[in-house]
């Protein structure tokens, strides 16, 4: 009748790993059921219905935020494949994907929630609530002690929203002393500025583009990100750099819509040199690095820094901002996703170990390359095509010098990540190692983010085209 | 109300002069009482939205979230008896002009409770900021950004109207997600996540 103990022991942790069976494919079928919402939506609401307002209009449904839930939710199924890929190694690999899977979808959840916010304090809270949620989904990493990067990230985290609440402060001040009432419900938002020139509403607008700056990790508040991003499991990696960079991108988004047309001068300024100065450093430290994770997070600094550059322009360079947001949210998932699989294999992130890795990895190494050459801006990936929408944008502006600058920065690192890459792909391998079987649900969502920046670059669908180009105008674009 | 914003303003001011970091859930707690306080006496007529949001910020910020980070700070002897703020004399001179400019800040020309409550909202974060920028310690740091998150919440009675609820409820949860979330990361600073096995290092 009684069972042994040693036999005990052998059955109890099989039942536990069995109790958490359902968590990976579980997550799976959400995105898949997300994600299909959000088509649908996107697909039978015209645009013209648009803004939309749900929750007593806590929520709002504009082509903004649609924008960013399709493309969140995508981010989120092609990531959800991968983990679910990679729950086939060790069975503690498998634990520990399945609690990243909860954090994870809990981090989706709130992130939904606070694109489709229509108050910009309501969004702030949510955004720092799916910093909590990325701490969790962070500890698995690599890296000697993930807890005190977590900690940094959470610190930087929350200092940087704190600035933009100083920020709002100013804005509620600036009201104040206006006899006019600060709602920041963000339909309501507008109609409380002045375009006279008030010192407490420009230092409010100076604090909140430097934090949510320091959010999207422009300089100088960008050094929490190569640390997290090296730091971090790669399925966080890409969680952080496509989708919690999109929230914050939103905020931006939303706040530069409120002030169209104030302070014009001002924001662009800012936006500029947040934007130089984070080209002139990615630059300095791709051409340092030997990490191909790092060199993916300086990547992301100088997209971010490509961004600000093209909202500092506003008008001409607007489409091509919002196409180069979409693509980047694409490329970076699809680059450290890739770099997950060879982390796998090698156990390493020095470019050095991995030369000749496309002849191990064929197919992970072959999209790595599309990956690095999206990033780099070749055609025909969207990233392309959003480059140079943004440079003929700088130049219509007749912003001869950004336009110079701009272009020796994009030279700088395309050269620097050429160098470090290309012989990690190609070069003579310093262990020989037999070409390795890639599983076709790992190479799914990587080919399916190739398909779609090709797409994006070569043909755009009419419905979406409209889309991006209702979000460019929404931001002063024409 | 100043007399609540003053004693708010010295649950800052003191801690961060005088206090040690075992010592800080007492002050948090006393500016949340006096927090609690301002909530319920925003308006002239006590409505239900102010009374749960008082409620609210009495159970949360005075009683649980001070509970927990004591907890928090009792696993942590060697932090126990760290100051708040390194105490020499650079550092006080600093916080003492980041004060004044607080209130300049704070619009101290015009004397009413508005300036007095942006002053102090104003030198909470500076003291906040200060604090983070002085103390390499991350306990100290944890009390900092609660610290930065009560200001925030005394922002709020600077409104005409309290938030929303749903707005105000985030924001605590905000509250208690940074106290939960830092105490377990401060509380094993060198943490590896030294469970798992070299084998299982390897990341997804």
């Amino acid at each position: 009748m009684s069972m042994p103990i040693a036999q005990l022991q052998v059955l109890a942790p099989s039942t536990t790993a069995d109790r958490g069976r359902w968590i990976l494919p579980g997550m799976l079928v959400s995105a898949i059921l997300i994600w299909l919402a959000s088509v649908a939506t996107f697909l039978l609401l015209p645009l013209d219905t648009f803004p939309l307002y749900f929750v007593q209009r806590y929520l709002v449904l504009d082509a903004t935020s649609m924008l960013f839930v399709l493309v969140i939710n995508t981010v989120f199924l092609g990531i959800g494949v991968y983990m679910l890929s990679r729950s086939r190694g060790t069975q503690e690999l498998t634990m520990e994907l399945r609690q990243r899977a909860l954090w994870s979808s809990l981090f989706m959840l709130v992130m939904n929630i606070g694109i489709l916010s229509n108050h910009l304090i309501l969004q702030w809270a949510l955004i720092e609530v799916t910093t909590a949620c990325a701490v969790m989904m962070m500890l698995g990493g690599k890296n000697g002690a993930p807890k005190a990067v977590a900690w940094r990230y959470m610190l930087y985290s929350s200092m940087t929203l704190a600035i933009s609440f100083l920020g709002f402060m100013c804005l509620s001040q600036s009201a104040h002393l206006r006899d006019m009432h600060m709602s920041f419900q963000l339909d309501q938002l507008a109609g409380a500025l002045t375009r006279d020139k008030d010192p407490w509403q420009r230092l409010g607008l100076a604090f909140i583009l430097f934090g949510l700056g320091g959010k999207l990790g422009l300089a100088p508040l960008y050094s929490w990100l190569p640390e997290t991003y090296e730091a971090a499991p790669t399925s966080t990696s890409a969680l952080l750099a496509s989708v919690q960079f999109n929230i914050s991108v939103v905020a931006l988004f939303r706040v530069l819509q409120a002030f169209q047309g104030v302070e014009p001068g001002f924001v662009s300024q800012e936006l500029m040199l947040m934007g130089y100065a984070s080209l002139v450093i990615a630059a300095i430290q791709i051409m340092a690095s030997r990490n191909y994770k790092r060199l993916i997070a300086y990547a992301c600094i100088s997209s971010s820094g490509v961004i600000a550059l093209g909202l500092s322009v506003g008008q001409a360079a607007a489409y091509g901002v919002v196409l180069y947001i979409v693509s980047n949210a694409f490329v970076k998932s699809l680059l450290f996703i890739t770099a997950g699989r060879m982390r796998s294999v090698y156990n390493t992130n020095d470019v050095t170990t991995l030369a000749g890795v496309i002849r191990v990895l064929p197919l992970a190494g072959m999209l790595f390359a599309g990956g690095i050459f999206a990033l780099l801006g070749f055609p025909p990936f969207a990233s392309f095509l959003a480059e140079m929408l943004i440079l003929s944008g700088i130049v219509q502006a007749g912003n001869l010098l950004a336009f110079t600058l701009m272009c020796v920065m994009l030279t700088i690192i395309f050269v620097a990540t050429g160098r470090r890459i290309f012989p990690m792909l190609w070069g003579t391998p310093v262990v020989v190692r037999a070409p390795m079987k890639e599983s076709v649900l790992s190479i799914v969502p990587k080919l399916g983010f190739v398909g779609l920046l090709t797409m994006l670059g070569t043909y755009t669908p009419q419905a979406v085209t409209q889309l991006l180009s209702a979000v460019a105008r929404s931001i002063g674009g024409t | 109300m100043t007399l609540t914003l003053m004693l708010c303003l010295l649950a800052t001011l003191v801690p961060v002069f005088f206090s040690r970091v075992s010592a800080a859930p007492v002050w948090l707690s006393v500016q949340a009482l006096a927090l609690g306080w301002i909530t319920l006496n925003q308006h002239h007529t006590l409505s239900l939205h102010a009374a749960l949001a008082g409620i609210e910020v009495m159970l949360v910020r005075a009683l649980l979230v001070p509970y927990l980070l004591r907890k928090a700070i009792a696993k942590l002897a060697q932090t126990q008896h760290v100051s708040l703020m390194p105490s020499n004399l650079f550092a006080w001179g600093i916080a003492v002009a980041l004060i004044i400019f607080a209130f300049k800040f704070g619009d101290g020309a015009r004397a009413d409770v508005r300036a007095l409550t942006l002053g102090v909202v104003a030198s909470t974060v500076v003291m906040a900021f200060l604090v983070l920028a002085t103390n390499p310690h991350k306990m100290a740091q944890l009390v900092a950004l609660l610290f930065m998150e009560n200001a925030l919440a005394l922002f709020e009675s600077l409104m005409p109207e309290p938030w929303p609820l749903p707005v105000h409820v985030s924001i605590s949860a905000v509250y208690v997600l940074t106290v939960a979330v830092g105490s377990w990361l401060v509380s094993d600073p060198d943490g590896t996540h030294s469970d798992l096995t070299p084998a299982t290092e390897e990341r997804a």
